[in-house]
């Protein structure tokens, strides 16, 4: 696993609560048998313990004794079969997450990852790389936390023609419009989220929309099977909501959200007016979306769009499904 | 074809069925009626009815058996589907440039409704309008986003659209 934050340590958690049910299902437990944070790492070729991982790096801050600089140095010491990549996204460059998920797949190895900016900057490149070499790349905690939208539109929806989807994919500039819904400005929501520990201290990323960009891209190449990267996004934030406009809208029994809307023509996220009463006009910090098929006509769908067991609850699922599909090859 | 009719029927008990069973019986399907008591012409009462016909024939019927039963046919026409879109705009400008910029856009589109409200605030400060337009197509549609999306781009102001 690269990357023991948060999400890493939530899904050690997850996969100590759920390990009598994967020994069940498979006859073999999931041996974690290195783990890294952003500077050391532990290793075990018999598996780690996963509780005493987050125990030691609650109490040191370190999740290994062994210091290290380079992770695809760490990761050709070590005997796997999958990779877990949590590290945190550099929507910039991709980061260190790219290069893990890249030396992975190059290695012939599973990926499972949360990883937004490998997945905007090079999906295309990532997906050809894990098809080359037979590889299973999963991503469901990448977009929408614990709400399955991936793996519903890959598998569940497998024989609709899907025309569009818009979602709520920033649970922060969620939190700070509904705040807005009840009377506060811009300044004042945007603090609370700080307060609350929703928005981080430079909270660009999310009130700018790059974050829902990243994740509109996401879907538009697994879903659209399209190509394009987080500079083919057309990106208005919500920087620019004045309490004057989130009454107005009031006034027309509206409110106003953060949509990415992605369909084979558009790919989009920008504030919009949505009518009271409709999916994706929920409060608080959930995530929300509509697919629209040809069949189905539109699915709503929403959950919890980060945290801690949240994002592992998806990981988890992916774990489970290329175990499956180990289990049937 | 989709039609809508105002018919006005004497007011006597029975008269509402009496005028609408005609279009059962010429193959029709009522999508809406308005039975409005409060619009009173020479003591008969408005029904306003909008139904499906499969063709001009079925109508021609229609109104024959409307006319031999004494039900008075004040208005008719095709109904046609409108599309509607909402948009809000925040910055700084004034309900001229509102004006001049809902103008423009039915040079660029065919708009059949437009209405807009705003804000309180003045126009020497960030205001925020809120526009309701209505066409006919939904390419229409599109082409009135793609304008005004253009549009406040150009002039530094912040564009909402609804769903």
């Amino acid at each position: 696993m690269a990357g023991f934050g948060t999400v890493g340590q939530g899904f050690a958690e997850v996969l100590a609560l759920r390990k009598d049910f994967i020994k069940e299902r498979y006859g073999e437990d999931a041996r974690l048998v290195c783990v890294m944070d952003s500077s050391t790492y532990a290793a075990d070729p018999d598996g780690l313990d996963p509780l005493e991982l987050v125990a030691r790096k609650k109490s040191t801050g370190k999740v290994g004794d062994v210091r290290y600089q380079d992770s695809v140095e760490v990761m050709k010491s070590v005997e796997f079969d999958l990779l877990v990549e949590v590290s945190p996204t550099d929507v910039k460059t991709g980061g260190a997450g790219l290069k893990s998920i890249t030396f992975a797949l190059e290695s012939k190895k599973d990926v499972i990852t949360v990883n937004k900016g490998p997945l905007a900057l090079k999906f295309g490149e990532l997906v050809s790389l894990a098809r080359k070499n037979r590889c299973k790349f999963r991503f469901e905690g990448s977009v929408g936390g614990a709400m399955p939208i991936i793996n519903l539109c890959h598998e569940n929806l497998v024989g609709e023609k899907i025309a569009s989807i818009r979602g709520i994919f920033n649970g922060t500039c969620n939190y700070i419009l509904s705040k807005m819904d009840n009377g506060q400005t811009f300044e004042q929501a945007l603090k609370e989220a700080q307060q609350m520990g929703y928005a981080e201290t430079d909270p660009t990323n999310d009130i700018e929309g790059y974050d829902s960009a990243c994740k509109a891209v996401i879907l538009a190449n697994s879903v659209f099977g399209r190509d394009v990267t987080f500079s083919d996004v057309e990106i208005t934030g919500i920087s620019s909501i004045t309490s004057e406009a989130i009454a107005l809208a009031a006034a027309n029994n509206m409110v106003i959200r953060l949509i990415g809307e992605v369909s084979p023509t558009k790919l989009e996220v920008s504030p919009r007016l949505i009518p009271k009463g409709h999916p994706l006009s929920i409060a608080g910090t959930l995530n929300a979306a509509q697919i629209v098929s040809d069949l189905a006509g539109p699915i709503s769908i929403s959950g919890r769009g980060a945290g801690r067991k949240e994002t592992a609850s998806a990981i988890l699922s992916d774990l489970i499904a290329i175990m499956d599909d180990r289990k049937r090859t | 074809m989709l039609v809508n009719a105002e018919l006005y029927v004497k007011d006597l008990p029975g008269q509402l069925v009496d005028s609408l069973t005609p279009i059962s019986m010429v193959d029709g399907n009522i999508t809406a009626v308005v039975h409005d008591r409060e619009q009173i012409v020479n003591q008969r009462i408005c029904v306003n009815v909008t139904f499906e016909v499969a063709d001009n024939k079925g109508l021609d019927r229609l109104k024959a058996i409307w006319k031999s039963k004494d039900v008075m046919i004040a208005r008719m026409g095709s109904v046609y589907e409108t599309h509607t879109m909402e948009y809000m705009l925040i910055g700084k400008f004034s309900a001229a440039n509102v004006e001049k910029l809902l103008e423009e856009a039915s040079n660029v589109v065919s708009l059949e409704s437009s209405d807009v409200s705003y804000s309180s605030k003045n126009a020497t400060s960030t205001r925020t309008a809120m526009i309701t337009a209505e066409v006919l197509t939904p390419e229409d549609l599109e082409k009135l986003d793609r304008f005004f999306r253009s549009a406040c781009r150009e002039s530094g102001i912040v564009y909402i659209r609804g769903l």
